[in-house]
């Protein structure tokens, strides 16, 4: 169980010499599997949120083996006799939440630098960065944000360098970083918000510090990635060519010196995964799209949160967005509810929208910011999707997680009310069939001081 | 009257026993009669009234309940069922000071008034005011152990700087103490750099002060003497400001996480006989609760912000209904533009980490801020005599979902969401 494409992403990587250092990389990082599950769970009088085909009142949904085995309305399902059977009625039943962006696992607390692993600002260009290198995965800060019921959640690192390195998609349950780590490198970031100009101070100023550099700079990165790809396919194809005819007794070619960076930009270039371009204003985002235009990059969009005159033109490009956060302070010229009104816009544009929390300990305040989305306009059934199988469609899960369907991966989360509301405690979650245990460091000091 | 001269504050001191220092400004009267009708009257400090009604006149709550009379010249606003709550009051913020939060090159400024850096026209203002505030403690930063004295606005956004005062608020001085005092002093590897530096630094503060107001009382009662060769001493206005600390004219906030630290600030403060209004952050209150109870000292906290340092890292989102439990007066504050926007959104946290009750979670961001600010006589619930500071909401204020529809401040609107452009009759970009 669990998504296998952690190998298969690695593996696909690339068609020229790369490819034999990514396959040896892929070996050594398959997930292990998870924790099993050891019997069947039925959830019984539940209102079940589907979110793929509608709500199921007083609802059972069955999970062994760690998948989602049944689900329906009461007396359409059969139960079987071994199965742990919970009493759910009154209680909302829905998917586990994804977290588009986060940086979990990145960081412990935020002031004290020794406990962050969040970017290498050395250099603007570091795609090579993998955050499954720093990946800690007995983070406090994961059972914190998944007692609020977020089962899934892309790692990224932070954003002050153009390209800072590779996201994961991450399961907030494992023995271990490798079970957790479901996919590695699934996604590249591309930022573009201004946030990476070296233009700090006047003592450290260096290049680039404008925009100009920054977008000369990765105009020449993609060059010299398109460069290294073309040499080791003429290396390749000379290499056939000698092993074809040993009768020409020519000399092997040879290889040519692997360069980590440029490799890694490789199955991006090839469009085997998705850039995430980030962008605030609407200069940045055309800026940026021009560039992947220009590599043909396949891309979604990220923030864009002042871009709100240019909304056509984003639906028109037809790329999912990461939305906000949209609780980003509107412009001094823009509305008060500029940035909040952004996922209806988007939304009543056709674009596929996903949330973020673009945090690490405020992950679990991820259903929030998508339930006040709808108080400016977005359908709740939407902002519901914008948190589970949108973000499972845009990172290539959709057949694993997202939503409560036979086949898929059982995180499962049980709260006393509306997903989306700050008021809704949630009361059980299950990652992979399994039940967690509702206890966090947290809780831990709640009860050692609630202690008269 | 703010910056009185010393002289003359001292002396007026001197005869004013109870009533701490009120900051100036007045507000205009609005003339204008409304009345809101049709409305859940969510009072705070007397219950919700169903289909409920408030009358006001001369920006004051004239009249509130089911069945209110009001002259037929009063401007009627149907509400439409909608929830009326008092406005929302943020006992903790920085907006509206740009870049001037902290006088950081000394660990003891409380001569520094807020308002001399008070920038009206920041938007920051606007954007709280949408979200339903309408009145907020501006605070010096935490650099210092003693910082600034604080200013207290109404978000009145349009209006001139001394409309925005909240008139006759008592003053405030914000007191530091934890990380960041050592952290912004010990990185110039001056005191302090430690905590016990920390407390030291504050500590020979008071002391001198406390030998400065002695000076003072000395000279005082050889004039009434009428000894003709007394001498005045020399005006000190960082002293000055302390010896007001001593005896009692300024409200004390003291920006304090751990529990250690709480108990040290109440120590201190019984020392030297000041009393202590509130700890604001105080994420570690839940484990000294009763001693804060027992002292009468209020927190302004977090929801459940956390880990972002050291001393952040034992917060818990429980922590405030388990304090308001044990009897410590709460409030959720914001200490951000950004939450600043969505303070009842933050309140609702505390209906699910620890089963606050509406009303219970409402009174932490109204009437208990009010408190700590010093203006619940004023504000903070929909009661007859009260400043006519209102919020009309869009869905139920105590969710997700609810925001602000119409906010009234002194019996006029400043804010309608169904206004193009800004929303703001007051306020037009570019006039």
């Amino acid at each position: 169980m669990g998504i296998q494409s952690a190998g298969s992403a690695a593996g696909r990587g690339s068609s020229v010499g790369g490819q034999v250092l990514l396959v040896v990389l892929a070996a050594c990082f398959l997930p292990s599997s998870s924790r099993a599950q050891q019997k069947p769970v039925a959830l019984k009088g539940g209102r079940l949120l589907t979110v793929s085909h509608g709500v199921i009142e007083n609802g059972v949904l069955l999970m062994s083996s760690g998948k989602i085995t049944a689900l329906g309305a009461s007396g359409s399902v059969t139960i079987p006799k071994s199965a742990q059977v919970i009493d759910v009625t009154g209680m909302t039943v829905y998917p586990g939440l994804i977290d588009s962006e986060s940086y979990l696992g990145l960081t412990e607390i935020s002031a004290e630098q020794s406990t962050n692993d969040l970017i290498e600002t050395s250099d603007e260009i570091m795609p090579h960065m993998h955050v499954y290198d720093a990946f800690h995965a007995e983070s406090e800060l994961i059972a914190v944000a998944r007692l609020n019921g977020i089962t899934n959640a892309i790692v990224a690192p932070q954003s002050q360098d153009t390209l800072p390195g590779q996201d994961s998609f991450i399961q907030l349950d494992g023995r271990s970083a490798s079970d957790m780590l479901r996919v590695r490198d699934i996604a590249l970031p591309l930022n573009f918000t201004g946030e990476q100009r070296r233009n700090e101070s006047w003592e450290k100023r260096k290049f680039p510090e404008t925009r100009m550099g920054l977008a000369a700079q990765l105009r020449q990165t993609f060059l010299d990635a398109q460069d290294y790809a073309d040499r080791w396919a003429e290396y390749e194809k000379k290499k056939t060519e000698a092993a074809a005819k040993p009768e020409d007794k020519k000399a092997p070619p040879s290889p040519l010196k692997h360069d980590l960076k440029l490799e890694s930009l490789l199955p991006y270039l090839q469009g085997k995964k998705p850039i995430v371009l980030a962008a605030q204003q609407p200069s940045d985002l055309e800026t940026a799209v021009g560039l992947a235009r220009q590599f043909n990059l396949k891309f979604v969009l990220n923030h864009i949160s002042h871009s709100q005159t240019v909304l056509d033109y984003v639906a028109n490009l037809k790329v999912p967005v990461i939305v906000g956060p949209i609780y980003e302070d509107p412009k001094n010229y823009e509305r008060y509810d500029a940035v909040y009104k952004l996922p209806a816009e988007l939304y009543k544009r056709g674009v596929k929208i996903a949330f973020a929390s673009y945090d690490a300990h405020a992950v679990r305040n991820l259903p929030y910011a998508a339930g006040y989305a709808t108080a400016f306009g977005l359908p709740h059934d939407e902002a519901l999707k914008a948190i589970t199988l949108n973000p499972a469609e845009i990172w290539g899960v959709a057949d694993q997680l997202g939503s409560l369907d036979v086949g898929k991966t059982a995180n499962v989360v049980v709260a006393d009310g509306d997903p989306l509301d700050v008021k809704s405690d949630v009361k059980r979650v299950f990652v992979a069939g399994r039940e967690m245990p509702m206890t966090s460091r947290q809780t831990e000091l709640r009860d050692r001081y609630s202690q008269p | 009257m703010g910056r009185s001269t010393p002289l003359f504050l001292l002396a007026v001191l001197a005869s004013l026993p109870v009533r701490v220092w009120a900051q100036p400004g007045a507000a205009p009267p609005s003339h204008q009669e409304v009345l809101i009708k049709n409305a859940v009257v969510m009072t705070v400090t007397r219950g919700n009234i169903q289909n409920g009604s408030v009358y006001i006149k001369d920006g004051k709550i004239a009249a509130v309940g089911k069945d209110v009379s009001a002259p037929s010249s009063a401007t009627v606003m149907d509400a439409g069922g909608k929830y009326l709550t008092p406005g929302i009051i943020d006992s903790h913020s920085h907006i509206a000071l740009d870049d001037d939060v902290n006088e950081a090159t000394s660990p003891i400024t409380p001569q520094m008034m807020m308002i001399d850096a008070f920038d009206y026209q920041d938007k920051a203002i606007y954007r709280g005011l949408a979200g339903g505030v309408t009145t907020s403690l501006l605070l010096h930063g935490s650099a210092n152990m003693i910082g600034g004295q604080a200013v207290v606005i109404k978000h009145k956004y349009g209006a001139r700087r001394d409309a925005m005062l909240f008139p006759g608020a008592p003053r405030s001085i914000k007191f530091a103490s934890g990380e960041n005092p050592k952290r912004v002093y010990g990185s110039r590897d001056q005191l302090p750099s430690t905590r016990m530096g920390n407390f030291a630094v504050q500590r020979a503060a008071l002391v001198e002060a406390q030998d400065y107001m002695r000076e003072w009382d000395d000279y005082n009662a050889k004039v009434k003497r009428g000894d003709k060769d007394a001498k005045a001493p020399k005006h000190d206005l960082k002293l000055e400001a302390l010896a007001e600390v001593l005896r009692g004219k300024l409200l004390v906030q003291i920006h304090c996480y751990r529990a250690d630290e709480l108990l040290t600030e109440m120590a201190m403060a019984k020392e030297f006989g000041y009393k202590v209004r509130a700890f604001h952050h105080a994420l570690e209150a839940y484990k000294v609760a009763d001693e804060l109870a027992a002292q009468g000292v209020a927190i302004a906290t977090f929801s459940d912000w956390w880990g972002y340092k050291q001393e952040a890292w034992d917060a818990i989102p429980w922590n405030a209904v388990i304090s308001m439990r044990r009897n410590v007066r709460v409030a959720i504050k914001s200490d951000s533009e950004d939450f600043a926007r969505r303070l009842n959104q933050e309140a609702a946290k505390t209906m699910r980490y620890g089963g606050a009750t509406e009303e219970e979670a409402l009174k932490m961001i109204t009437i208990n801020p009010a408190w700590i600010i010093g203006v619940d006589d004023r504000v903070g619930s929909i009661e007859v005599g009260k400043d006519a500071d209102l919020v009309i909401w869009d869905g139920y204020p105590l969710s997700s979902f609810g925001v602000p529809d119409k906010v009234l401040i002194d019996g006029e609107v400043y804010f309608d969401r169904s206004l193009p452009g800004f929303g703001m009759p007051h306020y037009r970009e570019g006039e």
